[in-house]
């Protein structure tokens, strides 16, 4: 009956604002994350992001990822560390500290290093077409 | 086992013969550009004689002021003559003697089958194969000349003293089979006749040009068969007053 | 050097000659009437039937016949049927008679010309894919039009085509001999226009062949007409070749700026490239030829350009910086009314006018042109004193021309074109003081003392007599000569000459006896914007500021002006000018602006924008307005309408595009000229570009051309070959 009146949603709208930490919390996280949504906190990765489950929402979208608050709004995928990237993306349902079959190299516990795209140190690839002007070069 | 694999590679040199297809060259007996060589280069100098230079003279005051360049022909003749053959130093010789472009020389000289503009013997042996004189058994002398010269059409004997061409018609086809040496026509041939002339050549005497068979032009062998008689005195089978 | 006497000696030669109008030279000026496909025409005697056909629109297919080369009459493409003769005509070579009905569409015509397809294609290789004639080849077009449309050519025991082997003629043609369809024209235009007698053909019939017979280069400062005369891809250009299709390119019709002939020419870009310069027809200037330096010079737009602004550091390094910090630095400097500015060759009069405008608004007058000009007597106030005043078609119809230290030749080779075809069709004589070059035409040489003008002018040298006799006298001086220190001497001197030539010879008023032949495509723009003449003058002042505006001809350097002072250079190319600067700011070549510019007989034209500039290279006139912005002498014009008024209110005639100025008070030049009190030096007349090999690099652009580089080499290399002549003259 409450389910048909609707007052589960009821429910779990009040639920996301408490697992957001009240309104300017959800505020806060709607501002961040364009998304309100409420879920186990399955584990922490060693940058301090933090990795929810709830089944509640539908494959797809019911693993996600909320950034550690220090990373602003200056977040990108590139900030979820190696062991995490395969329970996020539906690779494996174990979560890192259980699986039990994942193998250890010494390349897999590389330090996570930031994305450079669209900064000044990006990676250009060269060309080796010439160009069509050629500048002229101050003499030394 | 072995015969197999012949089998096998001979089956692949006929298939890949068949596949292959190249252009046949044509090639032409002169070529039309200049290449230096040994004999042919700017080091080797050509000067008119004195006494060719008199004569060039003479030739380019036959023609009238402002066209000095139709002497351009005989120039290149004497210098040929000169020389033997026509070397590059000899056009450009002509051509400042003209003061002409050296390109219009090498035109004019290129142009000419007469102008030789490659060494040749002393007596160039131009056989008449065309049509009335390969009739008349040209085939023949040139088979002689091949012999005793031991020469192939196109080139100088060892000793430098013959060159043999083929040439068209060269207009004594009454005196059938003929070859121009040099400056001289020496007509109605016979093999022996050939060889006679050869041996004379080389014995470094001229034998007599004209026909060998006993004619003196190109009337016919047996005597006159027309014209026999004088003809009529004026005022034949006219009335007698007039 | 040949045929040209021959044509003098012949008068017959002359009335069948298509170079001259034939009005002028019939001896029988009446017309009469012929038929061209049943349209009536009225011809003059003399006229061809190509002529003829063309009066009424009716193109005959040729390949041989070229308006402005002799007839050939040897590719028979243009056989034609005339009503009641028994075989077609070859309607290049053939005057038409009265009455002839000309039938350019009937069914034997069209079989002739079947014919001469079929057979020229017989030897014609199938290689139009690979061949860069491919979409502008005269064969192609006209066997699509008039060939037939089956082939008997079967080559089924693969006996070959005939193949001819390729010559190298130097670095700019590149040839595929087996293409050539022996037309000759390039033999004509070498022998008649550019008057190198180096092309020929060798050989006969099927073995006839174009080429120089010996290894030779074709060398001559307008060897490149031969690639656009060749209606096969015979010749071809060698920078330009397997780079693209003409149906590929952008066309933009601009104004050659290395000389300053000021010839027209279409530039051909894609992609944001010049790939290649064509001429463009104008009669009154080109007709449709154009120099090498014109044409090929193109590969120099593209090195050793200036992308970026530089500003120089405390290290004393130039950096490369962003604009806005250029400019307040330059701005920064401009601060002060010491401020000298010079204008390079190459320099358009848009950007000139707002240099002035911003000197002039900042307090200085010291607006200068790089070429130095005598400023004694009525100086650059008088456009006669300055201009080839009897414009450069006009020079065919003079009989008399004295030049006076300058070389045509390499100066202004379509002048020199000019003066050659005078000589070969008019009965133009030369006479010339200066050192002995070779114009590639004969001519008295007088010597190369200044005293000979001296002599000329009081009338004691023997040539004076002929200056009198003349009908059609022409005095052409260099304007190199008028550089000198005693620039003012001579011009007075020659000013007088031409005064006693105009009246012993009694000339017609509209005929010009003096000229000047400039080399600097800006130098009238710039006199007539009212810069002065020559940077001599900077040296004494000392300026703290010197602003080169494309300067690059090294009549200024750090050592006339002191360490001190801060050089800016504006212009396109690293050389002279920007090793020196403190600042560079990159600015358009001629080819990426709308530019003026007005050329030796003082007719304006205009460059128009084919690619943008590259980098952050901007147009001229427009950083000079933004510099004025931040200077806080804001320059009133914002748009290019908006300069070009301010260019007509300060000489109307700059914005009169294609239009010529003529300018008068000739006399009166003549008359201030008297009182210069400067001396004749006893310096003998000299002249720059004496050899081939000192045309090819005069300005930035074509100093930076590898081909133009490449030019110079294959000079060098011909001189060491045997087959290298001297000049006749």
């Amino acid at each position: 009956m409450a389910k048909l009146i609707g007052l589960d949603k009821l429910a779990n709208y009040f639920r996301v604002i408490k697992h957001n930490g009240g309104i300017l919390g959800s505020i806060k996280t709607l501002l961040r994350t364009d998304d309100l949504k409420f879920g186990t906190l399955v584990g922490v990765d060693k940058l301090g992001n933090k990795y929810f489950e709830n089944n509640l929402y539908f494959y797809g979208r019911n693993r996600w990822v909320v950034y550690h608050e220090k990373f602003g709004l200056n977040y990108d995928g590139s900030l979820v560390p190696s062991e995490w990237y395969g329970w996020l993306h539906y690779k494996t349902d174990y979560l890192p500290h259980e699986d039990p079959g994942r193998p250890k190299h010494k390349w897999m516990i590389q330090d996570w290093s930031e994305n450079l795209s669209g900064s000044d140190k990006q990676y250009v690839p060269y060309g080796t077409t010439r160009t069509k002007v050629e500048g002229w070069t101050p003499p030394k | 086992m072995l015969s197999n694999l012949s089998r096998l590679a001979s089956n692949v040199v006929r298939s890949n013969l068949r596949t292959l297809t190249t252009t046949q060259k044509l090639n032409h007996d002169a070529l039309f550009v200049h290449r230096d060589t040994k004999d042919d280069n700017l080091d080797v100098k050509f000067e008119f004689t004195a006494e060719n230079k008199k004569r060039a003279e003479a030739i380019v005051s036959i023609y009238p002021v402002g066209h000095e360049r139709a002497a351009l022909l005989p120039l290149l003749d004497l210098a040929q003559r000169q020389h033997g053959w026509l070397p590059i130093s000899a056009m450009h010789h002509v051509a400042d003697f003209l003061n002409l472009p050296k390109m219009r020389v090498y035109e004019v000289a290129t142009f000419y089958t007469m102008y030789i503009r490659k060494p040749i013997g002393k007596y160039h042996l131009q056989l008449c194969t065309t049509t009335p004189c390969w009739l008349r058994n040209s085939d023949a002398i040139l088979e002689v000349i091949k012999k005793k010269c031991n020469i192939e059409v196109g080139e100088t004997s060892e000793d430098g003293l013959f060159t043999l061409s083929e040439v068209e018609c060269l207009g004594a086809c009454v005196n059938a089979p003929m070859i121009q040496i040099n400056d001289d026509y020496y007509e109605d041939l016979e093999a022996k006749d050939m060889e006679q002339i050869l041996d004379d050549l080389k014995a470094g005497k001229k034998p007599a040009p004209g026909p060998r068979n006993g004619r003196f032009a190109s009337e016919p062998i047996n005597g006159l068969t027309s014209l026999t008689t004088q003809p009529n005195k004026p005022g034949y089978k006219c009335r007698p007053d007039l | 050097m040949l045929r040209g006497p021959l044509t003098k000696a012949l008068p017959c030669a002359r009335i069948l000659s298509p170079v001259k109008t034939l009005s002028t030279s019939a001896i029988n000026n009446e017309k009469f009437e012929v038929f061209i496909d049943d349209k009536k025409v009225m011809v003059d005697p003399g006229t061809t039937v190509l002529q003829a056909a063309a009066m009424v629109g009716v193109e005959i297919p040729r390949f041989c016949y070229h308006e402005r080369l002799s007839v050939a009459g040897n590719c028979r493409m243009c056989l034609v049927e005339v009503e009641k003769s028994a075989k077609p005509v070859a309607a290049c070579a053939m005057p038409v008679m009265k009455g002839w009905r000309v039938k350019t569409n009937s069914e034997m015509t069209r079989r002739a010309r079947e014919g001469v397809m079929e057979f020229l294609l017989v030897n014609h290789p199938l290689d139009c894919p690979i061949c860069d004639q491919g979409g502008e080849c005269d064969l192609q077009d006209q066997s699509m039009a008039f060939g037939s449309d089956r082939s008997r050519f079967t080559d089924i025991d693969h006996s070959g085509k005939r193949a001819v082997e390729d010559k190298d003629i130097g670095p700019l043609v590149k040839t595929i001999m087996t293409r050539c369809i022996h037309c000759t024209r390039c033999i004509r235009f070498a022998s008649e226009v550019a008057g190198v007698d180096d092309l020929g053909t060798t050989g006969r019939g099927s073995d006839m062949q174009v080429g120089t017979y010996v290894e030779k280069l074709f060398l001559s400062e307008l060897s490149g007409n031969v690639i656009d005369l060749c209606p096969v891809g015979a010749l071809t250009s060698k920078p330009y070749s397997f780079t693209a299709r003409p149906w590929e390119t952008r066309k933009t019709e601009s104004v050659d700026v290395l000389d300053a002939v000021g010839s027209n020419i279409i530039v051909s870009t894609r992609t944001g490239e010049v790939l290649r310069i064509l001429p463009r027809l104008n009669e009154d200037i080109n007709e449709e030829w154009l120099a090498d330096k014109g044409r090929f010079a193109y590969d120099g737009l593209k090195r050793q350009r200036l992308l970026t602004p530089f500003v120089r550091n405390c290290q004393g390094q130039l950096i490369a910086t962003e604009w806005e910090d250029a400019l307040i630095a330059v701005a920064q400097k401009l601060q002060t009314s010491e401020i000298a500015g010079v204008v390079g060759s190459l320099a358009d009069a848009e950007s000139m006018v707002a240099l002035k405008d911003l000197l002039n608004r900042l307090g200085s007058e010291d607006l200068y042109t790089e070429y130095p000009f005598p400023l004694e007597g009525s100086g650059t106030d008088l456009r006669s004193s300055y201009l080839l005043n009897n414009k450069i078609a006009r020079v065919e119809d003079a009989d008399l021309v004295l030049l006076i230290g300058t070389n045509p030749r390499f100066e202004a080779p379509l002048f020199n074109a000019r003066l050659r075809k005078g000589y070969l069709t008019n009965e133009l004589d030369v006479g010339y003081i200066g050192p002995k070059v070779d114009l590639r035409y004969d001519y008295e040489h007088l010597g190369e003392s200044t005293d000979l003008i001296k002599q000329l002018a009081s009338g004691s040298h023997a040539f004076s007599k002929k200056l009198a006799c003349a009908k059609k006298p022409l005095i052409v001086v260099g304007a190199d000569l008028l550089s000198r220190p005693d620039g003012a001497a001579i011009l007075a001197l020659v000013q007088q000459l031409a005064a006693k030539v105009t009246t012993d010879a009694n000339v017609s008023s509209e005929w010009k006896v003096l000229n000047v032949l400039q080399k600097a495509a800006s130098q009238v723009a710039a006199l007539d914007l009212g810069y002065k003449p020559g940077t001599a003058s900077i040296r004494d002042k000392k300026p703290k500021v010197l602003f080169l505006l494309g300067s690059d001809e090294g009549t200024i350097s750090r050592g006339d002006v002191g360490q001190d002072c801060f050089i800016i250079y504006q212009g396109h190319h690293g050389d002279h000018g920007a090793s020196i600067a403190d600042a560079i700011l990159p600015g358009a070549a001629y080819t990426e602006k709308q530019g003026t510019y007005v050329n030796t007989e003082g007719r304006a034209q205009q460059t128009l924008t084919a690619v943008s500039p590259p980098g952050l290279a901007r147009e001229d006139w427009k950083i000079i307005r933004a510099l004025s912005e931040i200077i806080g002498e804001k320059l009133p014009y914002d748009t290019l309408l908006e300069i070009r008024d301010r260019l007509g209110q300060v000489a109307p005639h700059l914005i009169r595009y294609g239009e010529l100025e003529e300018a008068n008070y000739a006399e009166q030049a003549t008359e201030l000229a008297k009182g210069v009190s400067s001396n004749l030096s006893s310096e003998p007349v000299d002249v720059k570009q004496k050899n081939l090999e000192d045309y090819y690099m005069t300005d930035p652009v074509s100093r930076a051309s590898g081909t133009m580089a490449k030019c110079i080499q294959a000079v060098h290399k011909q001189k060491q070959s045997k087959y290298y002549e001297e000049a006749v003259n």
